[in-house]
């Protein structure tokens, strides 16, 4: 008691008069209050109020919690926060060091007298959380470097490492000899070993800048690019696919792929690469390019079945899972702060509210997934005459056909008996000859419909044609028409449909819908649809098919093409009754509402529809009038079957020409106008709360959270806003982070070593002052990587040697001091694509859509895509592993075991771990094989049949070096009695192939 | 290996020093706690399982895609029998997945007491029925959604979006494997076709890849790469796997602290290790012909599901530490999951003769060879179904729509209370009502009888101490004996 009196006393003295007015309230802002929220408020807060008690707030400190009042002024022995301190109830676990324990009691002798109203306790750091004074957000300012011994030092970076060593009593190693620096800069630079050849010349090079031409020419490769674009994808998590249930294949994934590529190459400053990445469209309308940057907002998983349910409420979660990925990936890629872990309440360890994850997500709400049209006017101007002069001609030999064919058909047809009008149904329309129909048949046509002499011409984009509400009750049906597909490849439009006007019931036949060129009977929400398991449809260009679904009264479906049985029928529950008045004929679309997917590209000649489900019998008269390809065929004579041959020919290769004419397209970024963005309690969207404005963070220190912007604010502002914010120079953490990852890529792991967080639970940079000065010439170079890069590797402590020195493990086992050179496993890619250079085989063409080393095929009677390994044309797969298509459910065995990332988690830094797995991928796996049989081959090549000539060659090209002597006797010894294979294999599974120093 | 030192994970590490290797490693850990441990944040969990005496040393988890009724099989509803071709007395309509309500329908099955704990079991089950004092029910178990991938994400990984570690990954992290020569998660899909999702069902997610699972097939090659792709002549191969390895000895003599080097060359012995394990575990043939009879090997419908069952068994017998089986594939038509819109009868019939005696043969094989003390036996799926039909609403259709509010899982096995059926739904089935169960809590129990504490298994990624149950989930400790 009497220490207690003494070191309160002292305290009070220390702070002479601090008792007295505006210097107590000073006093309380800058002593007491940080102190209170370091160690009590992280539990006593608003929100939390553990035991009742809520320490931001004199009032609320002053009424208390459970146990009574906070304190009684003046008397620290009646006061509760005194008790528990000295029985070190509290803080829980932490006692509170003496110095204080003073200072509060000091304050409650004092009079305890607040200053600010409320304590605000995002504004201080504690044991248990980050405030706004984290060191990672205060404002970059650029270190001065140690003054060090320059004889080793070659650049800053070298001081500041040089100076983290010595203060740990820790030396660098020596620089690493030739051999070692070109392998370690070329698989660094761009993924690749060097050839023997540019190993042989750098180690000849006497010029005293030798390094630094070489680093000058790698970063000069476009190889650069597919390297560190790899690095960026890691972070991005980018697939090419949907995952989720369906995981279909995006086909155009891959320009976003590209685009990263190329801006990597061309040194893209950092931050117009980050801006353009959240808003190029918004930034740059007129620039294409820009758009397929905004591939990375749609990098991620999509519920295609989640945001296609029914219930709007569960469409809602699905929505909101989704924003809270977007903005998770938005705030850690470019400020590695984790803004996603306050969707449900305020971020439990980082300076950030809960109202500030929904300002985010008012910035991102207008974010949808899809593809863009990335053509530009002059390029649309080309094809558009392109595709003109091929229809055009398509025209012609479509004419010449029918005059070809329409005498032999109405012979053939002439033959037959029975006509289709003795069918009585109940509607029937024949575009062709220009009748009108009978008034329930009229059509009203939509968007692009047109009836011409060819029948009823739908473009797939906007056309279909409706009737008006039927009057007659139906429920047993039939469903018939004649068509004429555009091509065979589209999907899910419909040729005739019997809809309710909402689209909520629906029974058409649609084609290609679930599963390629097949025919389906679809219906709402696929009640009474099952795959017919009929064969894809073949029919060539020009070819009239029938096809018609019969429904019965108990539900049996029946699908007829040109009259014969399509695949199986099957039994559904009953059809639905439909009323009079209720339903209506549509054709060219599934139902209602109309979008893309869902619209028919082709020519109906006729239809007719009838309440009755008609035999087979039946069928096969109402098909009567269509006569087979091959029929026709044979009821030619050998000039005309010569001309119609021709004909069918030319409109194929015209077809697929037509295809390849379609405008290029992307997937990326198809923003609407948001919705207002609620706070939501808990993350609940059934419990929206007020609305928020689109804004930023108000923690990083120097820079302003406010954009001007309302809670309507147009989408593209606000995504403008946002990409402009983060990118801002005052924002302390963008410059940070990047250069962070930068290093992390360069040496292994970061100065920081958890890349995509920054706040309280990431780590803490081993050299703050060294990450900073990075960061602030790294702002001063205009926030190109090139620059950077070449700092970095031809600074001293990336070429330093690989050393073993126990003392040295002792202090830094994990070497984050940089005593000794970076040395590393290869990455999945580098790893294969090591394997294809070394084997010669490696096809260094950059860009286009990937490389499908998998079988996608969609699984039956659903839209599930499934991904199975294709080992059938190894050769086939040679370009570099970036190249692969990255589907969700299509990984790579053999990548994987060298821990490739899964790519719907992001990976801001690769583990690398070590499993028979691995042994056996490497040893057993196809392509493995096929490698080191092309590798053997390439010895035969370019040494010779000579064995030891083969040995040399093998040790130059994988290891870059020559063998020692034991080597080439046992190598030398296994080639001659096994072959060459036998050693190609054994290389590229040992570790000097797989690590570099 | 300075760099890249944070991939020696402490469990990999401690298996070498099993081996006799490593003490530079040993040293490097050590210090890796010490003089720099604040300046990093390593991933893996400071305190590794287990955190008490363990119940459970192993786990089979068999998850039955497309959502399992409750209703034709273990929640038995005399109220719903009764109320056959009514309307649901309900507050609101029912929001669900295909947006028809239908009328109340009757289970397609009867139902009878069995077992001495005499618990309702329905026709459709009569081998589980028979099994029925081995099981520990809960009936209260609920979903965030109706939608069957997001479910059956959260079913495995504690979340509803992709690139969450699953089950096993977590216990492949937080147990390793008890044998060397097999790997410690093994997934056995359906041998019709993958789930939904594929490879997603088994993904480690953001922990290293070498805790996904690794797919073993029933039938056919089991495991992967287990032998050259092409015919290769023994002696070139043990040429070699000589040179092989006098290249990394002396590659190594040059790193003399580095022990990633010596596991990869100490894999390579693993590997021909599994090289022998793999093709012996996936030999059913060296089965008693009573054994391969118990799981119905020779009869059609159930020959598939027990070959993965006895598989299974076997796997576990040598150190596997979680077998997951799939009963089911896509969500495709004609239907080959529990996924029974159209007919329950013909779904549920056709999916239940395919299961039910291979996994009562499992229970009871695993009991006569007193595996079942310290085994765990895991029957999930991602949500029930509607006690109303899905069709127009004044009619019972024959099939039943997605219950995210409501179904039925069990446990078996080690550390349970036998027999016990805890939590309930109300009088026909809709929702549970009575002791819910959120995943999460699911989890934690499953993960407490492996003796480990849920909120103590974490892993650091990218900004988060990550785990299994989230920030949720509590132990039923009402289920545990």
């Amino acid at each position: 008691m009497l220490a207690r009196s003494v070191l309160a006393l002292a305290v009070i003295l220390i702070l002479t008069g601090a008792s007295q007015g505006a210097d107590a309230k000073a006093h309380f802002d800058n002593i007491v209050a940080p102190l209170l929220a370091r160690r009590c408020l992280a539990c006593h807060n608003p929100s939390e109020k553990s035991g009742g008690l809520d320490l931001t707030r004199a009032d609320a400190a002053i009424a208390g919690g459970d146990s009574g009042a906070a304190y009684q002024t003046g008397k620290p022995d009646e006061s509760l926060l005194w008790q528990r301190i000295v029985a070190e109830e509290m803080p829980p676990e932490h006692p509170l060091p003496e110095e204080e324990r003073a200072i509060l009691l000091a304050w409650i002798e004092s009079g305890a007298m607040w200053g600010a109203v409320e304590i605000d306790r995002f504004r201080y750091s504690s044991d248990a959380r980050a405030g706004y004074d984290w060191w990672s957000l205060q404002p970059v300012v650029r270190p001065q470097p140690p003054e060090e011994d320059s004889s080793w030092s070659r650049n800053e970076i070298d001081r500041f490492v040089r100076h983290g060593l010595t203060e740990r009593g820790l030396t660098p190693a020596p620089e690493a000899d030739r051999r070692t620096l070109i392998r370690r800069l070329s698989f660094d630079l761009l993924g690749l070993p060097p050839s023997p050849e540019e190993v042989a010349a750098f180690e000849a090079d006497q010029s005293p800048d030798a390094y630094e031409k070489l680093v000058d020419r790698l970063l000069d490769s476009p190889q650069y690019g597919v390297r560190w674009a790899r690095h960026w994808l890691d972070v991005v998590r980018f697939g090419e696919s949907n995952g989720f249930e369906f995981d279909e294949f995006r086909k155009h994934a891959w320009p976003y792929r590209d685009w990263v590529v190329d801006a990597l190459n061309a040194d893209l400053p950092y931050d117009e690469f980050a801006r353009l990445q959240i808003a190029g469209d918004a930034l740059k309308p007129n620039d294409l390019e820009a758009a397929i940057a905004t591939g990375f907002l749609v990098a991620g998983a999509y519920d295609t079945v989640g945001q296609g349910q029914i219930s709007d409420a569960m469409r809602a979660v699905v929505r909101q899972d989704e924003l809270e990925d977007l903005v998770g990936v938005v705030g850690q890629t470019f400020l590695g702060l984790t803004v996603q872990c306050a969707r449900c309440h305020d971020h439990k360890f980082d300076p950030i509210r809960q109202q500030e994850y929904y300002q985010l997500v008012a910035a991102l709400a207008g974010v949808r997934h899809g593809e863009r049209d990335l053509e530009s006017l002059a390029a649309r101007g080309a094809r558009a005459d392109a595709v003109e002069a091929a229809k055009q001609r398509r025209e012609e030999l479509t004419k010449e056909l029918a005059a070809l064919v329409e005498p032999v058909q109405t012979r053939l047809l002439a033959e037959k008996s029975r006509h289709p009008a003795d069918l009585h149904p109940y509607l029937a329309w024949d575009f062709r000859d220009g009748a009108s129909f009978a008034p329930e048949a009229e059509l009203t046509l939509h968007g692009g419909a047109v009836r011409t002499a060819l029948g009823l011409e739908l473009n797939g984009e906007d056309a279909y044609a409706s009737t008006a509400p039927l009057t007659r009750e139906l429920k047993a049906k039939s469903l018939e028409v004649r068509v004429r597909l555009n091509d065979l490849a589209q999907q899910g439009g419909a040729a005739i449909s019997i809809q309710k006007p909402d689209g909520s019931l629906f029974d058409a036949i649609v084609y290609g819908e679930r599963e390629p060129r097949q025919w389906m009977a679809g219906s709402e929400g696929f009640l009474r649809t099952q795959s017919f398991q009929g064969p894809g449809e073949d029919a060539v260009p020009d070819r009239v098919v029938h096809i018609c679904i019969t429904y019965d009264d108990e539900g049996r479906i029946v699908c007829y093409r040109d009259g014969q049985r399509y695949g199986e029928d099957y039994n559904t529950s009953k059809p639905p009754q439909l009323a009079s008045g209720e339903v209506q004929v549509v054709f060219g679309l599934r139902h209602a509402p109309v979008s893309r997917g869902k619209l028919l590209a082709g020519t109906i000649e006729s239809a007719a529809m009838y309440d009755r489900a008609l035999t087979e019998e039946e069928v096969a008269v109402a098909a009567g009038n269509t006569v087979s390809h091959e029929d026709l065929r044979a009821g030619f004579n050998n000039t005309e079957r010569a001309r119609y041959d021709a004909i069918t020919a030319e409109t194929t290769a015209l077809d697929d020409a037509l295809t390849r004419l379609h405008p290029p397209r992307c997937y990326a970024l198809t923003a609407k106008d948001p919705e207002p963005t609620h706070i939501l309690a808990r993350g609940d969207p059934a419990l929206p709360r007020e609305v928020v404005s689109p804004r930023g963070i108000a923690s990083l220190s120097s820079l302003s959270p406010d954009w001007n912007l309302g809670g309507d604010a147009p989408e593209m502002e606000r995504r403008a806003a946002l990409a402009r914010w983060m990118t801002d120079p005052a924002n302390p953490l963008f410059a940070r982070v990047m250069i962070n990852r930068v290093w992390h890529y360069h040496f292994g792991a970061g100065l920081v070593d958890t890349p995509n967080d920054f706040g309280f639970n990431g780590g803490r940079p081993t050299n703050q002052p060294l990450l900073d000065w990075l960061a602030a010439e790294f702002a001063a170079q205009g926030y190109r990587l090139k620059p950077m890069h070449r700092l970095i590797v031809t600074s001293a402590a990336y070429r330093q040697a690989w050393r073993h020195d126990v003392e040295a493990m002792k202090v830094d086992a994990d070497n984050r001091l940089f005593w000794r050179g970076p040395t590393r496993r290869l990455e999945a890619e580098a790893v294969r694509d090591a394997m294809l250079s070394v084997a010669g085989v490696l096809d260094e063409r950059l860009g286009g859509p990937g490389d499908q080393d998998m079988k996608i095929s969609v699984a039956l009677g659903t839209a599930a895509h499934l991904y199975a390994p294709d080992e059938s044309n190894l050769d086939q797969f040679r370009r570099r592993t970036l190249y692969r298509v990255w589907a969700r459910s299509g990984r790579s065995a053999m990548l994987d075991v060298f821990d490739c990332p899964d790519p719907s988690a992001t990976s801001p830094r690769r583990a690398v771990t070590t499993t028979p797995l691995q042994a056996l991928s490497l040893l057993n796996n196809a392509f493995s094989l096929h490698l080191a049989d092309r590798f053997a081959e390439r010895l035969a090549r370019e040494a010779g049949q000579e064995p030891e000539a083969q040995v040399r060659r093998a040790f130059q090209l994988a290891y870059g070096r020559e063998p020692i002597a034991a080597e080439l006797s046992s190598a030398t010894s296994v080639v001659r009695e096994q072959g060459a294979g036998a050693l190609t294999r054994a290389i590229l599974n040992s570790n000097e192939f797989l690590y570099v120093d | 290996m300075s760099t890249n030192s944070s991939v020696v994970d402490r469990r990999d590490f401690l298996s070498w020093v099993k081996h006799g290797l490593g003490s530079a490693a040993l040293a490097g850990l050590m210090l890796r706690d010490g003089a720099l441990r604040a300046a990093t944040i390593p991933s893996e969990a400071d305190d590794l399982p287990p955190h008490h005496e363990p119940k459970a040393k192993r786990a089979i988890h068999i998850c039955c895609c497309g959502a399992m009724s409750h209703l034709d099989t273990f929640d038995y509803k005399p109220e719903l029998i009764r109320l056959h071709g009514k309307s649901l007395v309900a507050d609101e309509r029912p929001d669900v997945f295909f947006g028809q309500v239908g009328l109340l329908r009757a289970p397609d099955w009867e139902f009878h007491q069995r077992g001495e704990c005499g618990r309702w079991v329905s026709d459709l089950f009569p081998h589980l029925g028979a099994e029925i004092d081995e099981l520990t029910l809960i009936h209260s178990m609920y979903a965030e959604t109706s939608n069957h991938t997001p479910a059956t994400f959260q079913e495995n990984t504690g979340f509803r979006l992709n690139g969450f570690p699953v089950l096993g990954s977590w216990l492949s992290y937080g147990l390793g494997s008890e044998t060397d020569n097999l790997p410690a998660f093994v997934a056995i899909p359906d041998s019709r076709e993958f789930p939904a999702g594929g490879s997603i069902n088994w993904s480690n997610g953001f922990l290293p890849a070498r805790h996904q699972g690794v797919v073993l097939r029933a039938r056919g090659t089991p495991i992967d790469d287990l032998f050259a792709a092409r015919p290769i002549a023994p002696s070139q191969e043990a040429a070699t796997r000589a040179l092989l390895q006098s290249l990394n000895r002396r590659h190594l003599a040059e790193h003399q602290d580095a022990d990633p080097l010596a596991a990869r060359m100490q894999s390579y012995e693993m590997a021909a290790r599994m090289q022998m394990a793999v093709p012996e575990v996936a030999d059913l043939a060296r089965e008693t012909a009573e054994t391969q009879a118990l799981y119905g090997l020779e009869k059609p419908e159930t020959a598939d599901f027990g070959r993965a069952c006895l598989m299974a068994r076997r796997l576990l017998e040598r150190g596997v530490r979680f077998v997951q089986l799939f009963s089911g594939g896509t969500f495709g038509s004609p239907r080959r999951n529990w996924d029974g819109h159209e007919d329950m009868k013909l779904n549920h019939g056709q999916e239940a003769a395919r299961l039910d005696q291979p996994v009562a043969a499992l229970l009871k094989d695993l009991r006569r060879r007193g595996l079942l003390e310290d085994t765990l036996v895991l029957c999930t799926t991602e949500f029930g179904r509607t006690p109303f039909s899905q069709s127009a609403d004044d009619v019972v259709g024959k099939g039943r729509d997605h219950n995210q509010h409501a179904f039925t899982v069990w446990l078996a096995g080690a550390g349970l209370k036998r027999g016990l059926s805890y939590g309930a739904t109300d009088e026909v089935g809709y929702k549970a009502v009575e002791n819910r169960v959120h995943w999460h809590d699911f989890h934690a129990t499953v993960l407490h009888l492996l003796g480990i504490d849920h909120e103590r298994l974490t892993y650091y990624h990218n900004g988060i101490r990550r785990r299994l149950t989230n920030v949720h989930g509590n132990v039923v400790r009402e289920l545990l004996a």
